[in-house]
């Protein structure tokens, strides 16, 4: 059997090129193995080869996407291979989300399979885990040497076009897809074991982590709007044209809080919205579409509502985690507390 | 109580002119067990078949299955109430005849029951392939509504396993357990230092082909209960259950309840095993609400430290088991559940039909939803006009070259949430 | 005291004297999406629509019972019917075979009786 084409990316730091200071290092292909192509060499043995190396600076990649997409695409369409692997990356954040965005293309544009390594909190692995194998790594490049193995297997795996299991046995991070396999011990005593750790207080892993849903009971009925002060919050990404604090259009990290004072219509010459998620067209057209300032002012007047609050708080939900989510509401709920403010309508997208 | 079983392990079935056992070997003359099913007068005909481990055949549709079993010291005898005279049961001798099991076939309407295959991809994922199997087929008498039918069937069948496992109770057994379920103030004296541990078993109890009879009771009727460990492997609990074949739990699966077997392994060692709750699954939602508030009322009664807490079935269940988990949570008693998933082809749509942050120790009996393709097997006992019809299959399944293409909830005791099986998913 | 909300004709015939039947001829997300309706003008969801372990594409009938008296819109209730349709949702559809229709109402009307029966 010949062996499987490999093509490795990696970033300017693993290449050798240096830290920082380099990471706008544009896009080359350099022939055969470069840094921990070396190591992932060894694992495959006779099964496959690294043909070629793609390196790219993290900053290059993250703030030229477009254009490092389309070279790296080329690059690795001339070489043609039967599996990319990119990283793995561990906790980098920007390195991840280069693999992760690169993997991505491969795997669409080419039609060729992917795969990477992250550490679980690495932000590209909730942006990409579940459009791809994502090996589980340590944090540190420490861990390299338990990546390795787990990588090239799975990889060999994927370019042979085998069946994947589950999770749990190919080592790559859950990815919302469930795979059935055969575990050593029955259902039973998996459930007694489990029992024994939780009432211990020692750590156990559940088998299937619930739906992450953070249910709030909804607060009582406002009865009484004629007297009150009502705020608008929304994560549909309405901002004063030019996005002046630059809420990024996806996985947004921060929140804009804005004056409305002797506003009375969102037109498209001030208003527009920064989502990345939806089609703007109508939102940039009237922005009350999303952030119905424009009617709060109607009930104003028709003493509806007593007044509308003077901010407005707003975000991208797009790729937003929960946690930062978490994290703005609470800043601003307390603002908003502190404002005195009794009622908040919010809207999404 | 104590109860003290003796194994006779059976490496094969043959029919014969006389039942008996010798050297491993249960022999059946089947025209004893005929007339004993056809004492019921809504049963027409009834045929017997062999099936073996590795032999190809498929077996459907199941009905139920049933370990051969019978008491050598009372009181009482096996499936009281039902079978045998009303006692309390669960404490003196049982025989049980290991290897072997009795599956009755029979179609009570025209879709839902199992299949067993005996050798192939199908019989990894049944526990009953490795068993030999008595299969016994059931012909009803013209006009019989589906309720007699059920009834009949699941009467008969305990019959014959109790008749069958009568042959063993003069025989020595090749392996003896024993099982003690002292009562609680005991069972804490004699482990005082060990967390109290309960399990929480909920049964099956809609209505038409979705009952569990407990000592004969209905037990949609019955509020939240507890027995002895001892009693369930005396046939207590019998399955009426006929729907959704992989998580359904048989009369055998209750006979030989995993998760009491490996909480008994670990009692006395790292917890103390001290009660057992039942509680149905009915369709009103207050009934829902009542029978876990009770599972709850008791465990926090009881002072337990953690349960486990096994489910049965697919769908509205999930409602139970997630209220079962949450107010026995905030009891302050840890839990852990055992369920299976319905999770799609592809894995990706959500597994449960109900969840909660509450239920954060989870054992998985795997993806229900998964698709095999058996192969044709050279005999079928039973019939094939309705794989079709049977839970995940869907129509084209049965290919023109024998073989069958079903989701895995078509095969008896695929995705067991009693946790009898080693399938799980991820 | 009650409404049963079905496409079962079984059901129908079963109850219409002594209950308030609301008899649609639709499919079994037809009735899950009228039962959704009902709840959100008020009535409260009694029998848990995904009732019996036949899965969603193994049966198109459906039988509902929901509270007569309308209060304020139910959350509980809501929950139930809006996790269900999504359960529901998630089973392919398939062809479910003429000569099985009658049983699949014999099963419903059981479910459903078993239910309503016991708890008068």
């Amino acid at each position: 059997m010949s062996k499987f084409r490999v093509v490795h990316y990696i970033n300017q730091f693993y290449a050798g090129i240096g830290g920082e200071e380099f990471a706008d290092h544009k896009p080359e292909v350099r022939e055969g193995v470069v840094g921990p192509g070396m190591a992932l060499a060894g694992a495959f043995g006779d099964k496959a080869e690294i043909i070629s190396t793609v390196v790219c600076g993290d900053s290059f990649f993250n703030e030229n996407v477009a254009e490092a997409k389309k070279t790296i695409l080329d690059m690795v369409k001339k070489a043609n291979p039967d599996i990319f692997i990119a990283g793995p990356a561990f906790n980098a954040g920007r390195y991840g989300v280069a693999c992760g965005t690169i993997c991505e293309a491969v795997k669409e544009e080419l039609n060729i399979p992917v795969i990477t390594g992250m550490f679980e909190e690495n932000p590209g692995t909730d942006m990409f885990k579940d459009k791809m194998y994502i090996v589980a790594t340590k944090p540190s490049a420490a861990g390299m040497r338990d990546a390795i193995p787990v990588i090239a297997a799975l990889a060999l795996k994927l370019a042979g076009k085998e069946k994947i299991g589950a999770s749990v046995e190919e080592g790559y991070l859950p990815n919302n897809t469930r795979v059935n396999f055969f575990e050593k011990e029955r259902g039973s005593r998996r459930a007694v074991d489990m029992l024994i750790k939780k009432m211990a207080g020692k750590p156990f892993v559940t088998e299937y982590p619930m739906p992450d849903f953070d249910r709030v009971e909804p607060n009582p009925a406002v009865n009484d709007f004629k007297s009150i002060t009502v705020a608008l919050v929304t994560s549909g990404g309405i901002v004063p044209k030019g996005n002046p604090d630059h809420i990024e259009s996806s996985s947004a990290s921060k929140y804009g809080e804005y004056d409305i004072t002797g506003v009375n219509d969102l037109t498209a010459e001030t208003y527009e919205t920064a989502h990345g998620g939806y089609d703007p067209v109508y939102a940039n057209a009237d922005a009350d579409r999303v952030l119905p300032v424009d009617v709060m002012r109607d009930f104003e007047r028709e003493g509806i509502i007593g007044k509308l609050h003077n901010k407005f708080y707003t975000t991208v939900g797009n790729g937003t985690s929960t946690k930062s989510s978490k994290q703005f509401a609470a800043e601003y709920a307390q603002k908003l507390k502190n404002d005195n403010v009794q009622a908040v309508i919010l809207t999404s997208t | 109580m104590k109860l003290e079983v003796g194994y006779i392990q059976i490496r094969d079935i043959s029919l014969a002119d006389e039942s008996r056992i010798d050297d491993g070997v249960l022999y059946i003359n089947t025209k004893e067990l005929e007339e004993l099913a056809l004492e019921d007068e809504h049963l027409e005909a009834v045929s017997f078949d062999v099936a073996r481990p590795g032999e190809s055949i498929r077996i459907t549709p199941v009905k139920d299955v049933i370990e051969p079993r019978a008491k050598v010291e009372g009181p009482g005898d096996v499936f009281p109430g039902v079978v045998t005279k009303m006692s309390t049961v669960g404490s003196g001798k049982t025989h049980v005849l290991r290897g072997a099991a009795v599956v009755t076939v029979g179609k009570i309407v025209g879709f839902q029951e199992g299949i067993i295959d005996m050798t192939g991809l199908g019989a990894e994922y049944t526990p009953f392939s490795a068993t030999n199997n008595l299969v016994v087929n059931f012909t009803p008498k013209e006009g019989l509504t589906a309720h007699e039918y059920e009834a009949a069937i699941r009467k008969a069948g305990l019959k014959i396993a109790y008749a069958v496992g009568k042959l063993g109770v003069s025989h020595k057994p090749d392996e003896i357990k024993v099982y003690e379920f002292p009562s609680i103030i005991e069972a804490t004296k004699l482990y005082p230092d060990l967390p109290r541990v309960g399990y929480v078993l909920m049964l099956q109890s809609q209505g038409l082909l979705h009952d569990t009879y407990v000592y004969g009771v209905d037990m949609k009727q019955s509020l939240t209960t507890m027995l002895s460990p001892t009693e369930i492997m005396d046939g207590a609990i019998l399955s009426g259950n006929c729907v959704s074949a992989c998580d359904k739990n048989t009369t055998y699966h209750h006979q030989n309840n995993p998760v009491i077997e490996d909480l008994f392994e670990e009692h006395g060692k790292t917890l103390n095993f001290v009660a057992l709750i039942i509680t149905n699954e009915n369709v009103y939602l207050a009934d829902k609400i009542r029978s876990s508030d009770w599972t709850a009322k008791l465990v926090n009664y009881l002072d337990l430290d953690g349960v486990i807490i096994s489910q049965e079935g697919f769908g509205n269940p999930d409602t139970d088991l997630i209220m079962n988990c949450k107010k026995i949570e905030e009891t302050g008693t840890h839990t852990v559940i055992i369920t299976d998933e319905y999770a799609g082809r592809d894995g990706t749509s959500q597994s449960l039909a109900d969840a909660d942050p509450s239920a954060d120790a989870l054992v998985t009996a795997g993806n229900a939803n998964q698709v095999v393709t058996l192969p044709k097997l050279d005999r079928v006992i039973g019939t094939l006009d309705y794989t079709d019809k049977i839970a995940g299959g869907y129509a084209g399944s049965l290919a023109d070259d024998g073989t069958i293409t079903v989701e895995i909830q078509a095969i008896t005791g695929s995705t067991n949430e009693l946790g009898f099986s080693r399938l799980s998913a991820r | 005291m009650d409404i049963v909300v079905t496409n079962n004709p079984l059901v129908k015939a079963q109850y219409e004297d002594r209950y308030t039947v609301n008899f649609i001829e639709t499919d079994l997300l037809g009735i899950l999406t009228a039962v959704r309706n009902l709840i959100h003008k008020g009535h409260q969801l009694l029998t848990h629509p995904l009732m019996g372990s036949v899965k969603p594409n193994e049966s198109p009938y459906k039988s509902v019972v929901i509270s007569k008296i309308t209060e304020s819109t139910n959350a509980q209730s809501v929950t139930v019917i809006e996790e269900s349709i999504q359960a529901a949702k998630k089973f392919s559809p398939r062809d479910i075979p003429e000569q099985c229709l009658n049983d699949l109402q014999v099963v419903d009307l059981s479910l459903i009786s078993s239910a309503i029966d016991y708890n008068k």
